[in-house]
């Protein structure tokens, strides 16, 4: 018998050593600075870097690398809540009068990127003029926000480094809605309508070049007052409309990172066959499929109806059909653990449209004939769809699911140049609708969406009662007990149906492997500052 | 003497004389342009497709299937299926209806109505004439699809829209060749001579000289009817043409075709394939049908 | 000669008058209004808020005030604002002309360089296989969508090689090879279909010249046929092919403009269709002005050239 070599033990000894050393994880490597990544985006830029005149992610996005907040979400936590909220403009910050006067103390080391330095001022001039306050030293040629500060009473600057928001009743959501990616500080001296031009802010990157419809250009910024930050030199968003040529430049290398919200799972799926060191980070977007349906109009002022059309459609077979198992089950609020306010599994599967599927149809028809619609005198309506890929193939699946109830659904195309119009003025009868909330925040939801006269409540509903459920939530201070009654609000919801929860979707976040430190968020409008990002080579 | 009509002609000689069947043209159209008449067959097909659409599909075209999404083509789903799992062969064949309707709907009134503005302003020619035609010219100055593209915005979507749309652009060209077609016949003796005989300028527009600018009408027709399926899958490519429901090629490879092409790319082919062999065929039938009733307009 | 330029030019200027009504009485046709796409950007929409923005952008004026300050300022070289960028319309066009011009430059290229020798060959087999095969292949280029095509090809670049041309633009002094191939590709794909109109004409032409007399009696005196063809032939066959290639510039950006979209170039075409949806109608009406002077300047250029090149037409 041969004995083993010496030789061949010393290689067998080699080998089991790179073998652990490959089981050990990477330990933490040190970020090195340098380099520029190419970023996806869809389109161009809507208004400019106008954040605070715009509601698409196509601005707030982009212009994240540029502005900086009052406070923001941890970049590095994936699931935003109050206990994850940091400084950025605001180094402390303290609720006083029971959560009737928000206090921040301001960073005394910022400048904007001009050189000017960054007072109170600034902040007192961006919120006053998105509350449209009649002191604002400015105005807003429009404010979609203005409603996430209805309840400001007054905003004080007693000195260039406090802040005082003065509330008229307790309202602990504020702090949220301060955080989110759609709340970024303007400078007091730069009139507004430049920001629909260029952007002078105070973040981690100045904007170099914006080239109309091709991309948008940063340069590091080399005052930023986060010392040793950002790491990049530079990012670039690039702007490519065609899908296919979209997905070809992030599989070829060209684009180093995706858009928030634009890998599906079936995209997913071809990018990890062609690149198989993708990184993909699967987060919920906080954007939800919905139905919306006119309230004020028969034949969805009746309830019973509305009802019988939560129960027809079949949420897991949207998500299976629409989505291809890219989504997942949630009402209004993004369900744990993507969100902190959302319903339970047992609570939602007591929902409309949550268990078997013949069952629910069954419940279905037998609330429509109550109402008198039978499958020999069946419904006749108007599904009203903006023309785009992702509301299309909701729309194609619920017109399925509603004609075996007996609602016979057309489709009826509207352009996106007169979507919110036609839906405001009430001219529909039922639509397909994605809803996004830029902050995971009960208060953000219900009263830009659910409540009486609000503008993006397409539904017209109106419920006093449900009103008050809206005002007790947003009061209360103790955490358990609001999850407690923000869980109820979702299931009167539900039940009242102006506005079906179809499914929560899901965003398989792309990104090629030398990109480091990039951390998605379960919600697409609060991250990619990318203060924290760095290159591997 | 026998008198002239019940004069026996040998059969040798009535065959001569004797108008061709409808057959026999065919047959001899097949064997002179034998592209020509692949091309026919090509249009046929897919008219015959397109009209018993109901019966030719295998499955609904609006229904999802959520567990047989971006099928590869097999016995079930003959092209595949797309990504909401609709049957792709039964969509193309639902969207051979529309191509055709619109193709078909926008060329004949296009060049219809620019055959008419075409007839009178080549008849009537002077000052008429000459502002006809500078109209025509604004009309023409644009390219077909940037014009199609404006007006599809500017009218909004919906079927008739685009028809409409199409339609507009197709005018000037038609008007055109008419006018060129008028302006040779006008000099013929024969209308001349009805002329001096006194027979109205309305009745020698439309007796005489109408049904000589038949033949180059229909080149014309069949010519732009190519263009017009193109112009209609570019439009509803880029979002501006033929709205939901109704399917359309150009619909098809826009939405989600590019999206999912590695993992399906039946869903980027056959819809391109389907356009491409309308268009061939119908570009082929109006070569040969030039060739064969206008040869004056061959290599036009 | 003087005179019929004279003529044509003033022709022209009338033609580009009237295109200017129509493109902006189209427009404002058009349901929803820039307004209503920046509420749909804000997702909502206010009454007040409209009124004031509309007057903002000059939009509350009627029609007529507005459609001749837009000529009275274009006259002056003021391009407008555009409603979207809210910055010069010219200065958000400018970079994107030489773009544009040189993809359809090489777009003629192509289809010259590749309509023109199977044209000839066309002709000169005329009826063989070979002659049967060189026109289906080029009415197929004629047939296909020029957005399909090149949809295949960036799909098949990635699919194969894991590699597109560039999606940001390269120019050619950064890198002369990346940027021949961003712009030789597209060119390919919008060259192809028009070079099936030019291969059409120059085989009918050389078909048409080659019945001639004297191209007979060339042949009869013995001259080798690749002279005949060169010398005499294809002489006299320029004058069509010349015209095509003049109405194909026209016809081209139709084609320019899927082809920009799909090999994402930041050429006019492109813009051209965000700014149809955008309703960013300063932005609209000068790239149609524009490419409406282009296509009457290159009719009348291919008739100058025409009147140069055959000597029994002239204008007097």
């Amino acid at each position: 018998m041969r004995r083993p070599t010496l030789v061949a033990v010393a290689a067998g000894v080699a080998l089991a050593v790179v073998g652990v050393l490959s089981l050990t994880p990477a330990i933490g490597q040190t970020p090195k600075s340098g380099g520029t990544i190419n970023i996806m985006a869809r389109e161009d830029l809507a208004q400019g870097f106008a954040t605070h005149e715009t509601s698409t992610v196509a601005t707030s996005t982009p212009s994240l690398p540029c502005f900086s907040n009052l406070v923001f979400f941890d970049p590095s936590k994936k699931t935003d809540s109050m206990d994850t909220i940091v400084g950025e403009l605001a180094e402390k910050w303290s609720w006083q009068d029971n959560y009737k006067n928000l206090v921040f103390f301001l960073r005394k080391d910022v400048k904007w990127h001009d050189g000017k330095p960054f007072t109170s001022k600034d902040v007192k001039h961006t919120f006053d003029m998105v509350r449209d306050s009649p002191e604002a030293t400015a105005k807003l040629r429009i404010s979609p926000r203005k409603d996430w500060y209805a309840n400001v009473e007054h905003i004080e600057a007693p000195d260039p480094y406090t802040v005082v928001f003065r509330l008229k009743r307790p309202q602990p959501s504020l702090l949220l809605m301060l955080a989110s990616g759609y709340s970024p500080v303007y400078a007091a001296h730069v009139p507004p309508a430049a920001y629909r031009t260029g952007c002078i802010g105070t973040g981690p990157f100045k904007l170099k070049e914006w080239r109309k419809g091709e991309f948008i250009e940063y340069v590091k910024n080399p005052d930023f007052y986060v010392k040793g930050r950002p790491y990049l030199d530079g990012i670039r968003y690039v702007v490519i409309v065609e899908r296919g040529t979209r997905t070809a430049a992030l599989q070829s290398g060209q684009l180093d990172v995706a858009f928030p919200g634009e890998t599906g799972r079936t995209a997913m799926e071809q990018l990890k066959k062609a690149v198989p060191t993708m990184v993909f980070q699967p987060v919920a977007q906080n954007v939800s499929d919905n139905i919306i349906m006119n309230t004020k109009k028969p034949p969805f002022d009746n309830p019973k109806v509305r009802l019988a059309v939560g129960y027809a459609i079949d949420r897991r077979g949207l998500i299976q059909a629409a989505h291809q198992g890219g989504a997942v089950l949630g009402a209004a609020m993004l369900p744990k653990p993507y969100g902190v306010w959302g319903m339970l599994e047992k609570d939602l599967a007591a929902m409309p449209g949550y268990g078997k599927a013949e069952d629910m149809k069954a419940q279905a028809k037998k609330l429509l004939a109550e109402a008198g619609i039978t499958a020999q005198s069946p419904l006749k309506v108007e599904m009203s769809v903006r023309a785009i890929a992702i509301y299309l193939d909701m729309a194609s699946f619920v017109i399925n699911e509603l004609k075996q109830v007996g609602i016979e659904a057309t489709l009826k195309q509207i352009e996106t140049a007169q979507w919110h119009a036609t839906a405001t003025r009430g001219d529909y009868q039922i639509g397909a609708n994605l809803t996004g909330l830029g902050t995971d925040d009960p208060d953000a939801n219900f009263y830009e969406n659910y409540a009486c006269g609000s503008p993006r409540n397409y539904s017209q509903y109106c419920s006093e009662e449900v009103m008050k459920m809206f005002e007790r939530q947003s009061q209360e201070l103790d955490a358990k007990k609001r999850t407690a009654m923000v869980i109820d609000i979702q299931k009167r919801l539900e039940q009242d149906a102006p506005r079906p929860i179809l499914a929560q979707r899901l965003d398989y976040y792309a990104h090629w492997p030398h990109v480091k430190g990039l951390v998605a968020h379960n919600n697409i409008y609060n991250f990619s500052r990318f203060q924290d990002v760095w290159r591997d080579k | 003497m026998a008198s002239p009509a019940t004069v026996e002609l040998p059969a040798a000689t009535r065959a001569l004389i004797a108008r061709p069947g409808v057959l026999t043209v065919l047959g001899r159209f097949i064997r002179k342009k034998p592209l020509g008449a692949a091309g026919g067959f090509i249009m046929l097909a897919i008219t015959v497709t397109a009209i018993f659409a109901n019966l030719a599909e295998t499955h609904d075209p609006i229904a999802t299937d959520a567990a047989g999404t971006l099928g590869a083509p097999s016995a079930e789903h003959w092209l595949g299926s797309d990504h909401l799992g609709r049957d792709v062969y039964s969509r193309i064949v639902h969207g051979a209806r529309i191509s055709l309707i619109v193709g078909l709907a926008s060329s004949v009134l296009g060049s219809f109505f620019g055959g008419i503005i075409g007839l009178l302003s080549g008849y009537i020619g002077g000052k008429t004439d000459l502002i006809t035609q500078r109209v025509l010219d604004i009309l023409q100055g644009l390219p077909l699809l940037v014009l199609a593209m404006v007006m599809s915005a500017a009218l909004g979507a919906s079927i008739h829209n685009v028809v409409i749309a199409i339609s507009v652009p197709i005018i000037p060209r038609a008007a055109r060749v008419i006018r060129s077609s008028v302006l040779s016949i006008r000099e013929m003796q024969y209308v001349e001579a009805a002329r001096a005989v006194g027979v109205r300028h309305l009745r020698i527009a439309f007796r005489h000289i109408l049904p000589n600018t038949v033949g180059p009408f229909i080149v014309l027709m069949t010519a732009q009817l190519g263009s017009a399926i193109l112009v209609e899958a570019t439009l509803s490519f880029l979002g501006l043409g033929v709205p939901e429901p109704y399917p359309s090629w150009g619909r098809m490879l826009s939405v989600s075709a590019a999206e999912y092409a590695q993992k399906a790319p039946h869903l980027v082919i056959f819809p391109g394939v389907a356009i491409s062999l309308a268009v061939f065929g119908s570009n082929l039938l109006g070569d040969a049908l030039r060739d064969t009733l206008d040869p004056r307009l061959r290599g036009a | 000669m003087k005179t019929y330029l004279a003529q044509r030019l003033g022709i022209a200027v009338l033609t580009l008058v009237g295109m200017s009504i129509v493109i902006f009485a189209l427009l404002r046709f058009a349901p929803g209004d820039i307004v209503d796409i920046l509420f749909s950007t804000g997702g909502y929409v206010n009454a007040e808020e409209r009124k004031a923005i509309m007057k903002e952008l000059g939009i509350d004026k009627p029609l007529v005030t507005q459609y001749l300050e837009w000529i009275r300022n274009l006259l002056t070289g003021d391009l407008g604002k555009s409603y979207r960028y809210d910055q010069p319309a010219w200065d958000v066009i400018r970079p994107l002309i030489p773009v544009t011009l040189e993809l359809a430059a090489l777009s003629i290229m192509v289809a010259v360089l590749l309509g023109v020798p199977t044209g000839v060959i066309s002709a000169v087999r005329q009826d063989t296989t070979l002659d049967y095969v060189l026109r289906v292949f080029s009415l197929a280029g004629l047939s296909m969508p020029a957005f399909w095509l090149g949809m295949v090809i960036i799909l098949g670049l990635v699919t194969w090689l894991q590699w597109i041309p560039p999606v940001t633009y390269v120019g050619p002094r950064e890198n002369f090879w990346l940027h021949a191939v961003q712009f030789g590709l597209p060119a390919l794909a919008v060259g192809y279909r028009s070079s099936a109109l030019i291969m059409r004409i120059t085989r009918s032409a050389l078909l048409e010249v080659m019945r001639e007399d004297y191209i007979r009696t060339a042949w009869a005196k013995g001259q080798s046929e690749g002279i005949v063809i060169w010398r005499h032939a294809l002489k006299n066959a320029i004058l069509p092919v010349v015209t095509v290639i003049g109405i194909e510039f026209a016809f081209l950006i139709g084609g320019l403009v899927v082809t920009e979209n799909v090999f994402n170039l930041p050429g006019v075409a492109r813009f051209l269709v965000q700014a149809i949806l955008w309703r960013d109608y300063p932005i609209v009406q000068n790239i149609v002005m524009f490419i409406a002077v282009v296509v009457i300047l290159s009719n009348l250029f291919v008739d100058m050239l025409y009147g140069f090149l055959d000597p029994r037409v002239r204008y007097g």
